[in-house]
């Protein structure tokens, strides 16, 4: 079903304020590519778990503590990959029906 | 420019080990006097606790601590080893580069990585790793903290 609001989504790291900051950039640029209206954050494990966003991205060793928290969660190795992000994204923002 | 007010590098580095490069990548912030004398263990100490996710990407790695454990102003320092080291992350290692930060709170260094995170993404890496000297590297940091 398609979001009729802006898709919320975390970017997590383990301190909330360098990696996930970089994360958040690449995120928009990918969401931004696929035309996605989206509020991008980027938080500490702990304080994402506080939170109830659409969409988590993170490395393995974060999504994996946080595999419930979203309807999708997004791991990714390389935080500057925007292109590897874009296709994920499309895969699994495509399979809920949230592209525009 | 963005607001930073120190700016380091540091070339052929020496480091046997990812504590010690990580140590020596938070050293030109304590000697900007953008860092306290405490803030390079405190980086070593958040890769002990929370994992090796600072390599973000395949031989980089963002060294930093919390503003609380000694980040006095908004600092940026790269690093280039001399050989690189293994951080025990799962796909990006060994690590060669090493981009550490400091920041007084936790906005002020918002509009900094930001930039840095664009130049990043347009390919910095591979150019900091082909500059010939302390010198092109200090050039092209700069240049990445430009806004464009």
């Amino acid at each position: 079903m398609a979001l009729d609001r802006p898709l919320e989504v975390l970017t997590v790291c383990g301190v909330g304020m360098g990696s996930s900051l970089m994360l958040k950039m690449t995120a928009e640029s990918a969401l931004r590519a696929l035309g996605v209206d989206a509020r991008v954050e980027c938080v500490d494990v702990s304080t994402a778990r506080g939170k109830q966003p659409d969409v988590i991205i993170g490395q393995d060793m974060h999504t994996s503590e946080l595999p419930e928290l979203a309807p999708v969660v997004v791991t990714i190795s390389d935080f500057l990959d925007s292109d590897g992000l874009e296709s994920a994204l499309r895969e699994r923002l495509g399979a809920k029906g949230w592209l525009p | 420019m963005v607001a930073v007010t120190a700016i380091g590098v540091r070339d052929a580095v020496p480091a046997a080990d990812w504590p010690s490069a990580v140590r020596a990548a938070a050293g030109p912030l304590v000697e900007l006097g953008a860092a306290s004398a405490e803030y390079p263990e405190a980086c070593v100490a958040m890769v002990e606790r929370h994992g090796p996710y600072i390599v973000l990407t395949p031989g980089l790695a963002l060294v930093h601590a919390r503003p609380e454990d000694g980040g006095l102003s908004v600092g940026v320092a790269v690093s280039r080893l001399a050989e690189p080291v293994v951080f025990g992350h799962p796909d990006n290692d060994p690590v060669d580069l090493l981009l550490a930060f400091s920041s007084p709170d936790a906005d002020s260094h918002v509009a900094a990585l930001s930039t840095v995170a664009k130049a990043l993404s347009a390919g910095l890496a591979d150019r900091l790793r082909a500059a010939r000297d302390d010198d092109e590297l200090a050039t092209l940091v700069k240049e990445a903290l430009t806004d464009v």
